[in-house]
């Protein structure tokens, strides 16, 4: 049974910082007094146009795994395979930030305002990332409210496109979530519309099966290697 | 330069396009040649804030309002370039790949070109392989610039080559490709002519592609 969570904008806005670290601004450099001006408009922009909103369906270790295949064309080795028959509960997601939000970055490319436009499409890549925090911890309070489990649990997502999980396994994600339900569509190169949306698999369990070495054949093309920073974050937690 | 001009860069630079706007005004009334307007004033302009964004001193905003600023100029400009047939840096046909909808770094490719003074046609995103060709040939432009940021995409760059290849006109166009899943080891498989990292490498392969500089 899939549950539709509506979240609050406030739980998913970023800082300033943030927003200037996303703009490729690095950590205590002042801006001009105009930038931060249009920081506060595109927020003022955002926070009138998201409907940020996501869906959760539990499913069971034997029910992924048939997920998780897709349509056979996953890595030959990933960290995922290894990390999800450890977990202790599983849950597929999506969220949406909005399709109202997508337009107006357009709108403001198209009329030149490119500086806002931008601005926005920083708040809302920045909002997907906090949105999917939200589910985390949603899932993870209502799997402790229901099986009343107090032991020392974290979680964590893991998304099709990723660390070997190939893109088209949002294909099968798509068939068992049914995420058209909150307003999202799948086209032939397993891309969703509206743009600004996550998918994936929620982890509950404890957080020694996250940590793998990134060395995966695949790590080598990654010119994010977001993992490092996820795991460095398991381990300080 | 004449200093109306320095100023139309200078403010250009502030990201100040009110300002930008009325002074290539003035310097239109003062009938400055057009040419020299855009050269030594809006593309001296844009040419210095695409230094300074390479060396890390001025950032992606700041960037962006000095490229609003120059299109305020350029609008007043772009009837009289036509009326005297000056020609820019080239013509480029810009898109994102048929399949993907990601347009973000593509636009940002389209600004810092059309900064450097190239007339982009930009066919927008989910743009199917042949469109590209077609357009190319009958606007008689020089460079394709293709981009996408999904491994499932990336093929069309592919077949957009092919197409080419078939139609026996590799010689005379020349295909440029960007996004985050490529390489220069990829670009180099599909047979393309050019591989750009960011918005202001783009802008320098594009300029080597056509032999200007
Ligand atoms: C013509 O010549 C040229 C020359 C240079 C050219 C050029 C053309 N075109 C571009 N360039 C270059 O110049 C530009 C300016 O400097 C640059 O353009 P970019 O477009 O690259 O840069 C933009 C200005 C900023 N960059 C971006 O906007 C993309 C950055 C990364 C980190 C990224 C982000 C931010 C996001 N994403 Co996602 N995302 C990634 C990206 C990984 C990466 N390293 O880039 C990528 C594209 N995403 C990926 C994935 C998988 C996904 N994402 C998703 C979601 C998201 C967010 C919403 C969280 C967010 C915003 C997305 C958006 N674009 O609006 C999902 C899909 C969303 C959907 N609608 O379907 C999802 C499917 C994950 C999921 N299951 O939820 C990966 C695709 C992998 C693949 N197999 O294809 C990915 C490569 C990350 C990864 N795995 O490393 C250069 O590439």
């Amino acid at each position: 049974m899939s549950e539709i969570i509506n979240f609050n904008i406030s739980e998913i806005i970023p800082t300033r910082e943030e927003i200037l670290r996303e703009q490729g601004v690095s950590q205590g450099i002042e801006v001009k007094e105009k930038i931060n001006k249009l920081i506060l408009k595109a927020l003022d922009i955002f926070k009138s146009k998201a409907q940020p909103v996501g869906i959760l369906s539990e499913i069971s270790i034997k029910g992924f795994e048939e997920v998780f295949i897709g349509e056979g064309k996953n890595a030959k080795d990933t960290p995922l395979e290894n990390i999800f028959p450890q977990a202790d509960y599983l849950a597929l997601f999506a969220l949406t930030i909005s399709k109202k939000v997508s337009e107006t970055i357009s709108k403001f490319f198209k009329e030149n305002d490119f500086a806002i436009g931008s601005l926005l499409d920083s708040i809302a890549t920045l909002a997907s990332y906090k949105g999917t925090k939200v589910i985390e911890k949603y899932f993870q309070k209502s799997i402790q409210k229901k099986h009343l489990t107090k032991q020392e649990t974290t979680v964590l997502s893991y998304s099709p496109g990723y660390c070997g999980w190939h893109i088209s396994g949002q294909k099968k994600l798509f068939q068992f979530l049914r995420p058209e339900k909150i307003g999202l569509s799948l086209n032939a190169s397993f891309l969703m519309t509206p743009l600004k949306s996550v998918s994936g698999i929620i982890v509950y369990g404890k957080k020694e099966i996250h940590i793998f070495q990134d060395n995966y054949p695949f790590c080598l093309e990654c010119k994010t290697h977001s993992c490092r920073a996820r795991m460095k974050k398991l381990i300080n937690q | 330069m004449d200093i109306i001009l320095q100023k139309i860069s200078e403010y250009l630079q502030k990201g100040d396009e009110e300002k930008v706007f009325e002074l290539t005004k003035q310097a239109i009334g003062h009938n400055f040649d057009t040419k020299e307007i855009l050269d030594n004033g809006l593309i001296a302009g844009m040419n210095i804030i695409g230094e300074q964004f390479k060396k890390h001193e001025i950032f992606l905003p700041d960037v962006l309002m000095a490229a609003k600023a120059m299109y305020a100029g350029m609008d007043q400009l772009k009837p009289l370039l036509i009326k005297d047939g000056i020609q820019g840096m080239g013509k480029i046909v810009l898109g994102t790949v048929h399949g993907d909808l990601h347009d973000i770094g593509k636009n940002l490719v389209g600004i810092m070109l059309k900064g450097a003074g190239f007339e982009v046609i930009d066919l927008g995103r989910d743009v199917p392989a042949e469109k590209f060709v077609d357009t190319a040939l009958n606007e008689q432009v020089k460079v394709i610039g293709l981009s996408a940021l999904l491994t499932t995409t990336m093929s069309v760059m592919k077949e957009v080559i092919s197409i080419l290849k078939v139609k026996d006109t590799t010689n005379s166009i020349k295909t440029i490709v960007g996004g985050a899943p490529l390489s220069k080891d990829y670009a180099k498989e599909i047979g393309a002519d050019a591989y750009a990292y960011d918005s202001a490498n783009a802008v320098e392969s594009v300029k080597e592609l056509i032999g200007v500089n």
